[in-house]
C-alpha cells in the first residue's frame, strides 16, 4: 500500500469500498485508500475559469464535491459549502484536465533499457489480443511528471510497427491503483498503415509482409477470419439452443480464438478504430479497407496529407492530427506540418492532439500552442487537448470540459494553458488535490538546498 | 503508438532525400543594399530591449541600433509593425546536413575525421531551422566515439554554394564523447571500450600518444632551427597531428557528456593533459555540480526538457538549466535534432517555466551563450553595432508557443520571408 518516497500513488482517489474490510490489519493496510477519496468540497474563487463547453467566467468559482463539480459560476451566482476547502486563485486561469490522445505512459520508463518497455509485440503484425492494460504500470516515474504540466487523463496505445498492435486503454493519470486508473479498457484499436509496419528492415529478416500489398491482404484475412469466426459463433448458438429444445445432445463447443474475438466488437462497429495514415495513399488504402468491413474510424496522424484534407473532411471522422513536430517531407513547403491543423478546423473536421509519446506527453499544450501560432483559433486549439478528446473517446459525459456533474479533473495555472512559460499551480484530480511532486522535483530540491 | 523518441541523439539521424535541387541556387545580391528595419521591440541580448527601436544594417554588418538610427536617404526601410526583432538562433549542437555521415563509427578514437567532407549543403533541414530562425550552427560529429571528428560552423544562408555557407573565421571545434555511446557501439562489437574504465583509458591512450607525436616533432623542429642537417622529420599522422592540436589548444573540445562523476573526469583528464573544455553537450546532469563546471569556465550546451530515454538521461530535470546558470555556468540551449532546431525559442522560453529565467536570460540560451560555446559570440548572438546582421522578425513574442518567424537576415540578406509563396526562400527556387 505504502510506497516510499514516490508519493503519487498515496495521495491520490479512487473508489474503495469499506465493506469489505474486516481485520485490525486490513483496515489499517486500508487507511491510506480512504483518504484518497475527496472528503471535503473543495472552492476555487477567483480565478478564470475556461469551461471550454460555454465560454468563459471571469472572477468565477467553482465547487468540486465528492469527486465531482457540482457548481460553477460566477463569484455572486454560486453559493459555497459551509464545509469547504476554499482556495484564492485569483489572476489564475481554470481549465479541465487536459486529455493526450495517444501517449505510452505506463508501458515505458527507460526508453533504451528494453526491461523497462512492453510497448509492442512484434512476433506477428495481427496482435488485436494484446491489451495495454496488462502492462499498464501505475507506479511510472513519467505519471507524476505529465501531471505536472496539467495532463491529468491519456489514451495509452502500443506502439505502431503493427498493422494491429493491441488495444488502447484511457486512463486517468492518479488512482490507488492500475485497475482505478484504467478507466476504460479497450476503448479502441489502432490500425496502422504508414508503411513502417512492413517487415523489410533488412535482406536477412525480411518476412512477410514485406510490401504494403502484403500488410493490406493480411488485415483483410484477419477481419474475413474474424466474420467467419463471428458466423460459427452464431451457428453454434443456434444448434445449441435447438439443441437444449429437442433435448439432444449439445453441439462441440467451437474453440475459442483470442485474436478473432478481439476483432469483434470492431467488426460490428461498437469500438473505433484508430486508423493510422500519413501520406494521401496510404490514408485512401487504409479507408478503403475499413470501409470495406463497416468499422467506425478515427484518424490518426494525416501528417502528409495536405493535398487531400477536403477528402479527409468530407469523410465526416475525427482526426487525432500530429505530431505537429513531424518533419514535412523534403517537397512540402516548411509550415506544411505545422499548420495542418488550421487546415483541418476550416474544413469543420473534429480534431484532437496527441504527444504520440510519454516522457513528453507534457508537452502536449505547447503542441497545441503551436498550431494558434499558424492560425488556428485558441479556443479551438484548448477544445482539442480537453472537450473534442472526451468526445472521440466517449467520455464527455464524464470529462473534457468544467460542467457541473463531471469529473472534477481541473487544472490551475498563472496564464495561458498553451503556453510554454504558464507555470501549473494547482491539479486536481476527482476532485483530490495532486501534490506537485515527482522524480524530478525531488532531484530538484535534492540539489538547491545543496 | 508511434515512437516520437530518438533514443541516441547523437547517433545518426535518418532523414530521407526525395528530392534534391541539383541545381536550384542563386547567389545572393552580390551588392549588399542598406537596409533599415524600423518600428521594431528589439531585443538585442546585450543591452535590453528597445521599444520603438531601429536597426540600421550595412555591408552585411549592424552599422547602427537605436530609437532612430541615422542612415542614407537611400537605404531601404522595413516597417516591422511593432513586431520583436531578435538575433539570429544559434544552434550549439547540430548534426543537420551531413547525410547520415555522423559517426565514423569504425574505432573510438577518430579526431582526423572532418565534417566539412560529409557537409551535403542542400539538406533541407538547413531551411526549416532557418524558418524556425536559426542562422548559425555548429555541425558536430557523432557520439559513438571518445574522441570524435572535428566540427563546422555554418551560416544557414539555403540556397548558396557550399563555400558561402562556412562561418568565416569560425574557430575550429573538435567532439568528444563518454558514456553509454561508446560504451554501446564498441562493446555491442565486443572490442574496447565496453565500461566507463574502458572508455577512459582509450582516450588518455590517444592523449599520450598524441604527447610523443608533439615531442617528436618540437625536437625535430628544435633541431632544424639549431640547423642540425641530420634532422628527419617524424611521419606524418594525421590522426595525432589534430590531436596534437587539441593538446596545442588550437581545438576547442566539446564533449557529449551526460553524468555528473563523468564531468569531473572529463575535467581531471583535460587538466592531465594540458586542455581546455569549452563546453559539456547535454550535461543533464550539470545542476549536481554547477560549481564545478563553473570554476573551470566550462558551458553546457543541453536541452530544455528532454528526458529518459536512456539510463543517463533518467537524472535530467527541466530545472538543469536555470539551476546551472544560477551558480554561474554559462548555458546554452540546443537541438542535436532537426526536429528541435526549428524551435528552439519554444525550448529556451521553458527555462522561463522552469526555474524562472529572465526573459533575456532565455534568449541569451540561443544566442549569445551558443554563440560563445562556438566561439563565434564576437560575430552574432546580439544585436550590436559591428555584428552581422543575422536578424529575426517575430509574428508574436518569441518566448511563446506560438511565435513564428516571419522574416530572417543572414549578413544582410533575408533568407527566408513567411510571406513569399513556394518554400518562401527569396535566393533557392526548387528544381530550376
Amino acid at each position: 500500500m505504502k510506497k516510499q518516497g514516490s508519493g503519487h500513488r498515496s495521495q491520490v482517489p479512487g473508489k474503495f469500498c469499506a465493506a469489505t474490510v474486516a481485520a485490525v490489519v486490513t483496515l489499517l493496510l486500508w487507511i491510506s485508500a480512504v483518504s484518497f477519496a475527496q472528503q471535503q468540497p473543495m472552492v476555487l474563487k477567483g480565478g478564470k475559469l475556461l469551461t471550454v463547453s460555454h465560454g468563459v467566467i471571469d472572477n468565477g468559482v467553482l465547487v468540486m464535491q465528492g469527486g465531482k463539480i457540482s457548481a460553477l459560476g460566477a463569484a455572486s451566482s454560486v453559493k459555497i459549502p459551509n464545509d469547504a476547502k476554499v482556495i484564492d486563485v485569483s489572476g489564475m486561469t481554470v481549465y479541465p484536465g487536459l486529455i493526450d490522445s495517444e501517449t505510452s505512459l505506463g508501458l515505458t520508463e527507460i526508453s533504451a533499457e528494453n526491461m523497462t518497455n512492453d510497448r509492442i509485440e512484434l512476433s506477428d503484425e495481427i496482435m488485436p489480443h494484446m491489451h495495454v492494460y496488462d502492462a499498464f504500470h501505475a507506479e511510472s516515474e513519467l505519471i507524476p511528471v505529465t501531471r505536472l504540466n496539467g495532463i491529468t487523463n491519456a489514451i495509452v496505445a502500443p506502439d505502431s510497427e503493427d498493422t494491429l498492435p493491441g488495444q488502447d486503454s484511457f486512463v486517468q493519470l492518479a488512482g490507488p491503483s492500475a485497475a482505478d486508473m484504467l478507466l476504460v479498457r479497450d476503448i479502441a484499436m489502432p490500425l496502422n498503415f504508414t508503411g513502417a509496419q512492413r517487415r523489410n528492415e533488412s535482406r536477412e529478416k525480411r518476412k512477410f509482409p514485406e510490401t504494403r500489398m502484403g500488410m493490406a491482404s493480411q488485415l483483410r484475412q484477419a477481419f474475413l477470419d474474424a466474420q467467419d469466426y463471428q458466423q460459427k459463433a452464431a451457428d453454434y448458438e443456434k444448434k445449441k439452443a435447438d439443441a437444449e429444445r429437442d433435448k439432444k445432445p449439445l453441439p462441440t463447443t467451437p474453440k475459442r480464438d483470442l485474436k478473432l474475438e478481439a476483432l469483434l466488437p470492431y467488426l460490428q462497429g461498437k469500438k473505433p478504430v484508430v486508423l493510422a495514415a500519413e501520406g494521401p495513399s496510404d490514408l485512401e488504402t487504409a479507408v478503403r479497407l475499413a470501409q470495406e468491413f463497416n468499422l467506425k474510424i478515427v484518424l490518426n496522424h494525416v501528417s502528409h496529407s495536405r493535398p487531400v484534407l477536403d477528402y479527409i473532411a468530407s469523410l465526416k471522422v475525427p482526426v487525432i492530427v500530429g505530431p505537429i513536430y513531424e518533419n514535412p517531407k523534403e517537397y512540402e513547403r516548411y509550415d506544411a506540418v505545422y499548420s495542418l491543423p488550421a487546415e483541418l478546423h476550416k474544413r469543420g473536421v473534429k480534431m484532437a492532439f496527441a504527444s504520440f509519446d510519454a516522457h513528453n506527453s507534457r508537452n502536449l499544450p505547447y503542441q497545441a500552442g503551436f498550431a494558434v501560432g499558424f492560425g488556428l483559433p485558441t479556443d479551438e486549439a484548448l477544445k482539442a487537448i480537453t472537450l473534442n478528446a472526451a468526445e472521440i473517446w466517449g467520455v464527455a459525459d464524464q470529462l473534457g470540459s468544467l460542467d457541473p456533474g463531471k469529473t472534477a479533473n481541473v487544472v490551475v495555472a498563472n496564464g495561458d494553458p498553451l503556453d510554454v512559460k504558464t507555470d501549473v499551480k494547482h491539479v486536481f484530480i476527482a476532485g483530490q488535490e495532486i501534490p506537485l511532486v515527482s522524480r524530478q522535483t525531488r532531484l530538484r530540491d535534492e540539489y538547491s538546498t545543496k | 503508438m508511434r515512437r516520437n523518441t530518438i533514443m541516441l541523439r547523437a547517433l545518426p539521424m535518418f532523414f530521407l532525400w526525395l528530392t534534391r535541387a541539383a541545381s536550384g541556387q542563386q547567389p545572393p545580391d552580390a551588392a549588399h543594399n542598406e537596409v533599415v528595419i524600423k518600428n521594431a521591440i528589439v531585443m538585442t541580448v546585450t543591452h535590453g530591449n528597445l521599444k520603438n527601436g531601429s536597426v540600421y544594417v550595412k555591408d552585411g554588418r549592424i552599422a547602427a541600433v537605436g530609437e532612430s538610427v541615422n542612415a542614407p536617404a537611400s537605404a531601404t526601410v522595413i516597417d516591422a509593425g511593432g513586431k520583436y526583432l531578435t538575433p539570429g538562433i544559434i544552434d550549439s549542437h547540430s548534426h543537420i546536413a551531413l547525410d547520415d555521415d555522423v559517426n565514423e563509427a569504425t574505432s573510438p578514437v577518430t579526431p582526423q575525421m572532418m565534417m566539412i567532407d560529409a557537409f551535403d549543403y542542400q539538406d533541407k533541414a538547413i531551411y526549416r531551422a532557418l524558418a524556425g530562425g536559426v542562422t548559425t550552427s555548429l555541425l558536430l560529429h557523432g557520439s559513438a566515439n571518445m574522441i570524435g571528428g572535428q566540427a563546422i560552423v555554418i551560416k544557414h544562408k539555403y540556397g548558396a554554394r557550399r563555400d558561402a555557407m562556412l562561418f568565416p573565421g569560425a574557430p575550429r571545434s573538435i567532439k568528444f564523447a563518454s558514456g553509454e555511446n561508446p560504451k554501446r557501439v564498441y562493446g555491442s562489437r565486443n572490442e574496447l571500450p565496453s565500461t566507463r574504465m574502458g572508455n577512459f583509458a582509450v582516450q588518455r591512450d590517444a592523449l599520450v600518444q598524441a604527447q610523443d607525436y608533439m615531442r617528436s616533432w618540437d625536437d625535430y623542429n628544435a633541431k632544424v632551427k639549431r640547423g642540425d642537417k641530420d634532422a628527419t622529420a617524424p611521419k606524418h599522422d594525421l590522426k595525432l597531428e589534430a590531436l596534437a592540436d587539441v593538446l596545442r589548444g588550437k581545438l576547442m573540445v566539446q564533449i557529449h557528456c551526460y553524468r555528473a562523476d563523468e564531468f569531473l573526469n572529463e575535467i581531471a583528464m583535460a587538466k592531465e593533459f594540458g586542455y581546455h573544455i569549452r563546453a559539456f553537450h547535454h550535461a543533464l546532469e550539470a545542476y549536481k555540480v554547477p560549481e564545478k563546471l563553473a570554476a573551470e569556465n566550462i558551458g553546457i550546451a543541453t536541452f530544455a526538457d528532454w528526458w529518459g530515454y536512456k539510463q543517463e538521461a533518467w537524472d535530467a530535470i527541466p530545472w538543469n538549466a536555470v539551476m546551472s546558470m544560477r551558480k554561474g555556468v554559462r548555458v546554452a540551449i540546443k537541438s542535436d535534432s532537426d526536429d528541435f532546431a526549428r524551435r528552439l525559442n519554444q525550448e529556451a522560453a521553458k527555462t522561463m517555466h522552469y526555474g524562472g529565467a529572465t526573459e533575456e536570460e532565455a534568449l541569451k540560451m540561443i544566442t549569445l551563450n551558443a554563440a560563445w560555446i562556438v566561439g563565434v559570440d564576437n560575430k552574432v548572438g546580439s544585436i550590436e553595432v559591428g555584428k552581422d546582421a543575422d536578424l529575426v522578425l517575430w509574428d508574436g513574442y518569441p518566448l511563446s508557443s506560438a511565435a513564428v518567424p516571419n522574416k530572417v537576415w543572414i549578413d544582410g540578406d533575408v533568407y527566408f520571408d513567411r510571406s513569399l509563396p513556394g518554400y518562401g526562400m527569396p535566393h533557392y527556387t526548387e528544381g530550376q
